[in-house]
C-alpha cells in the first residue's frame, strides 16, 4: 500500500510535467509575440519616445521575459525556457515575468470559491442522482419505462452544455418568463436581508448553472451503474439470495454496493468534464469563477495565467483520480493496490 | 441482446415502418451532415454550378470547393449576372439547389421569418439562414473529420502495437494514454484557438491529440483479450506474419468497437467546435453553428424566433444521432441470462 502509493506520487509528478510541458510547447509555438504585445502596448502610452533604441530596448525586453540568452544573445530553446518556469511554478510564482505574484493569486484566490461551489455542488449531485437512477434503472433493463429513460438520457447527453445552457436562459430569463436571474450570484441590495433570504437568493441564481453543469456528468454516472448494477442483478449471486428469501430491500443494498464500485473509478474522470463545463457556464451566467478568469486570460493571450489555470486543473485532475482510485479499494475490497 | 429480441423469436411480426424510420434517422442525419458538410460549396452558394459566359463554359461553384470562386463576368458579381441574363440568349447557368451565398446578405429582409423561398428564414443582415447552416456544416466536418480519422488511425495503430508487444511499448501507451485523459480540453483547444488565430490544422491537432487515447485504450483492452484466442495461435503456426494476423484476424474483430468511437469522437468535434465558435475564438467564425447560435440567442428579444431554433435543432440532431448510433453499435448490458 505505502510503495504503491510512492509510485502513483511519482507518476503524478511525471504526468504534471508532462501536461505542463505540452501546453507549455503549444503556447510557445503560438504565433503570439510576447515583446510585440508588450511594444504595442508601451507605444500606445507613449513610452517609445526615441525610435533610435526601439531596438535595444527590445532585445532587453526579450532578456527581461527569458527569451533569448543575455550573452550571446540567441533564442533559447523550448526546454530551457520550460525549466524556468518550472523553477520558478516550484515557488509558486505563477505570474510573468516583472508582474505581481499576490495580484494573480488574489485574483485565482477570488475564483477558486465560485468554481469549486459550482463544481461541488454539480459532482455531489451527479454521484447522488447517479447512483439512485443507475440502481433504479439498472434492475429493470430491457423493461419499457427503463428503455425510455435512456433514450431520454441519450438525447440529454447530445444536448451540449452551451445550447442548454443558451436555451434555458432564452426560456427561463429572458424571453418567455423572467423566472431565473440571467447572471451573476446575488441580487442587488441582498447584503440587508437575513441570511435565510440571502441563502435562497444565493440558491436562486445557482440554480440555472448547476442545472446545466450537471447534466452531463448526471448521465455518466447513471450510465455507468446501470451497467454494473444490470451485470450484477445478472450474476449467480443474485438467484441464491433471491432463493433464500433475503429481503427486497437489502438485495438493492448489495446491488448499490456494485454500482458504486464504477463510480469511486468515474469521480476523477469527471473532473475534466466540469473544469469544462465551468468555462461555458460561467461565461454564459456571468459568474466570476475560474472558468472566467481562463477565458479571459486566453482572449487577452496572457501566456502566464493560462499556463497557472493548467497547472492548478490538472494538479486537481491528477488528485482527484489517485483518491478515487483508493476509494475503489475502500468500495471494492477485491481490489488489492499493488503496483 | 436487449430484451426486445425474444418478442421476434416467438414469431411476432416485427413492425416495418416506425421501425425502419427510427432505425435510419440518425445515420440519414449522420451522413446528410457529413455530405452536405463536405461538399457545402455546390449546395448553397451564391456563384452558378455552370455557366456557360460567352460561349465557355465556367464552374465557379466547383472552383470554390477547392479553393475560391472566381469573379463574375463583365464586371457583375455572378448572382447579379445570373439576374439579367436574357430568357433567348446564348449564355445560361446552372445555379446550386440553394442559390444563396452564406454571407449574402439582402437589405430587403432582416429578419424575415420562414417562407417558401428561405425555409429557414433570414437573419439580422438578410442571410439566408438555411444556406448559413450548410456552410456551417462545412466549418463542422472540415474540422472533425479529419480529426476523428487520424486520432481512428493513430489510436488503433498504436493500442494494437501495445497489446500485441506489451513491453515497454504498452507501459509508454498506457502512461501516455493517462497523461492525456487528464487534460482539460475545452481549456485547451480554447487557448489553441485564441493563441493560433485561424488555424484550424493546430485545432485539429489538439483534438487529435485528445482523442487518439480514447480508440487507443479500446482497441488495446479488445486486442488483450483475442491476442489469447485459439484462431491467433492457429494463424501464427500457420506462419503467417503479425502484420497479417493484426490486418486479416484481428483487426476485423474489433472494427464495430471503432465505429463506436468515431461516432462519439465526431459528436465531441462537432460539439468542441461550435463551443469555441459560440464563445467567439472558432476557425471560421463567420460560418459555424455556434456563431449562428449566439447572434441568434442576442437577437431573440426581437421575437427572431428562427435565428436560434434551427442552429439548435441541427447541432442537437447530429450531435444526438452520433450518440444513438454509438449506442447501438455498443454491446448492450442488460440483467436477463
Amino acid at each position: 500500500m505505502g510503495r504503491w502509493l510512492l509510485i502513483r506520487l511519482l507518476w503524478l509528478f511525471v504526468t504534471l510535467f508532462g501536461i505542463t510541458f505540452v501546453t507549455f510547447f503549444v503556447l510557445d509555438r503560438a504565433p503570439v509575440d510576447r515583446v510585440e504585445l508588450e511594444v504595442e502596448k508601451a507605444s500606445r502610452s507613449n513610452s517609445y519616445v526615441d525610435a533610435k533604441h526601439r531596438d535595444e530596448s527590445i532585445q532587453r525586453l526579450r532578456i527581461e521575459l527569458g527569451l533569448i540568452d543575455p550573452v550571446t544573445r540567441e533564442a533559447l530553446p523550448v526546454w530551457s525556457r520550460y525549466t524556468t518556469w518550472l523553477q520558478k511554478a516550484m515557488t509558486l510564482q505563477l505570474a510573468g515575468e516583472g508582474e505581481d505574484h499576490d495580484a494573480l493569486w488574489r485574483r485565482l484566490g477570488e475564483a477558486l470559491p465560485v468554481t469549486m461551489l459550482l463544481g461541488g455542488i454539480s459532482l455531489s449531485l451527479a454521484l447522488g442522482c447517479g447512483m439512485l437512477i443507475g440502481v433504479w434503472l439498472g434492475r429493470r433493463t430491457g423493461r419499457r419505462r427503463e428503455r425510455f429513460w435512456s433514450a431520454v438520457m441519450l438525447t440529454a447527453i447530445g444536448v451540449p452544455e452551451f445550447l442548454f445552457a443558451t436555451l434555458l436562459l432564452l426560456t427561463f430569463s429572458v424571453v418567455w418568463v423572467q423566472w431565473f436571474p440571467a447572471g451573476g450570484l446575488r441580487s442587488n441590495g441582498a447584503e440587508q436581508w437575513t441570511f435565510f433570504w440571502q441563502l435562497v437568493d444565493f440558491a436562486w441564481h445557482l440554480a440555472l448553472p448547476v442545472l446545466v453543469m450537471s447534466v452531463a456528468p448526471i448521465v455518466m454516472v447513471t450510465r455507468f451503474v446501470r451497467d454494473a448494477v444490470a451485470r450484477a442483478s445478472a450474476a449467480p449471486f443474485m438467484t441464491s439470495l433471491k432463493a433464500l428469501g433475503v429481503a427486497p430491500n437489502v438485495v438493492s443494498r448489495r446491488l448499490l454496493r456494485h454500482g458504486a464500485v464504477p463510480v469511486a473509478t468515474l469521480a476523477g474522470g469527471l473532473l475534466p468534464m466540469l473544469v469544462g463545463g465551468s468555462i461555458i457556464v460561467e461565461n454564459l451566467f456571468s459568474l466570476d469563477g475560474l472558468g472566467h478568469l481562463a477565458f479571459r486570460a486566453v482572449l487577452e493571450q496572457d501566456q502566464a495565467i493560462v499556463m497557472a489555470i493548467v497547472l492548478l486543473t490538472s494538479l486537481a485532475t491528477l488528485l482527484s483520480l489517485l483518491i478515487s482510485d483508493l476509494l475503489h479499494r475502500v468500495v471494492d475490497a477485491r481490489v488489492r493496490l499493488t503496483d | 441482446m436487449s430484451a426486445g429480441e425474444p418478442q421476434s423469436v416467438r414469431g411476432k411480426p416485427k413492425r416495418a415502418g416506425p421501425g425502419l424510420v427510427r432505425r435510419m434517422l440518425p445515420w440519414t442525419c449522420v451522413f446528410l451532415t457529413l455530405l452536405v458538410g463536405l461538399f457545402a460549396p455546390l449546395v448553397a452558394n451564391d456563384v452558378p454550378l455552370v455557366a456557360k459566359v460567352d460561349g465557355s463554359y465556367m464552374f465557379p461553384a466547383f472552383a470554390d470547393l477547392v479553393g475560391d470562386a472566381p469573379p463574375g463576368p463583365h464586371d457583375l458579381s455572378w448572382k447579379k449576372w445570373w439576374a439579367r441574363l436574357p430568357v433567348d440568349g446564348d449564355d445560361w447557368a446552372w445555379m446550386p439547389p440553394r442559390p444563396y451565398g452564406p454571407l449574402e446578405t439582402n437589405a430587403s429582409m432582416f429578419y424575415d421569418e420562414p417562407s417558401l423561398t428561405h425555409p429557414f428564414g433570414n437573419d439580422d443582415t438578410g442571410r439566408d439562414v438555411l444556406a448559413r447552416l450548410v456552410h456551417g456544416a462545412n466549418t463542422a466536418v472540415s474540422l472533425g473529420l479529419p480529426a476523428v480519422l487520424l486520432a481512428a488511425l493513430i489510436g488503433t495503430l498504436l493500442g494494437a502495437w501495445a497489446a500485441l508487444s506489451r513491453g515497454i511499448v504498452d507501459v509508454i501507451v498506457q502512461r501516455l494514454i493517462e497523461l492525456f485523459l487528464c487534460f482539460p480540453t475545452l481549456l485547451f483547444l480554447l487557448f489553441t484557438a485564441a493563441f493560433f488565430g485561424s488555424s484550424s490544422l493546430a485545432l485539429i491537432i489538439v483534438m487529435v491529440l485528445r482523442f487518439w487515447i480514447t480508440f487507443a485504450r479500446i482497441v488495446r483492452g479488445e486486442m488483450l483479450s483475442l491476442r489469447e484466442r485459439d484462431f491467433v495461435l492457429v494463424a501464427q503456426g500457420l506462419g503467417l506474419s503479425t502484420w497479417r494476423v493484426l490486418t486479416k484476424h484481428l483487426m476485423p474483430q474489433v472494427i464495430s468497437s471503432i465505429g463506436v468511437t468515431s461516432a462519439f469522437c465526431m459528436a465531441a468535434a462537432i460539439v468542441a467546435e461550435s463551443t469555441l465558435s459560440f464563445l467567439g475564438v472558432g476557425p471560421n467564425a463567420q460560418s459555424s453553428w455556434g456563431t449562428m447560435l449566439r447572434q441568434g440567442s442576442e437577437h431573440a428579444s426581437l421575437g427572431a424566433w428562427h435565428l436560434w431554433f434551427f442552429p439548435s435543432v441541427a447541432i442537437i440532431s447530429v450531435v444526438v444521432s452520433c450518440h444513438v448510433l454509438a449506442d447501438r453499435l455498443r454491446p448492450q448490458v442488460t440483467n436477463s441470462h
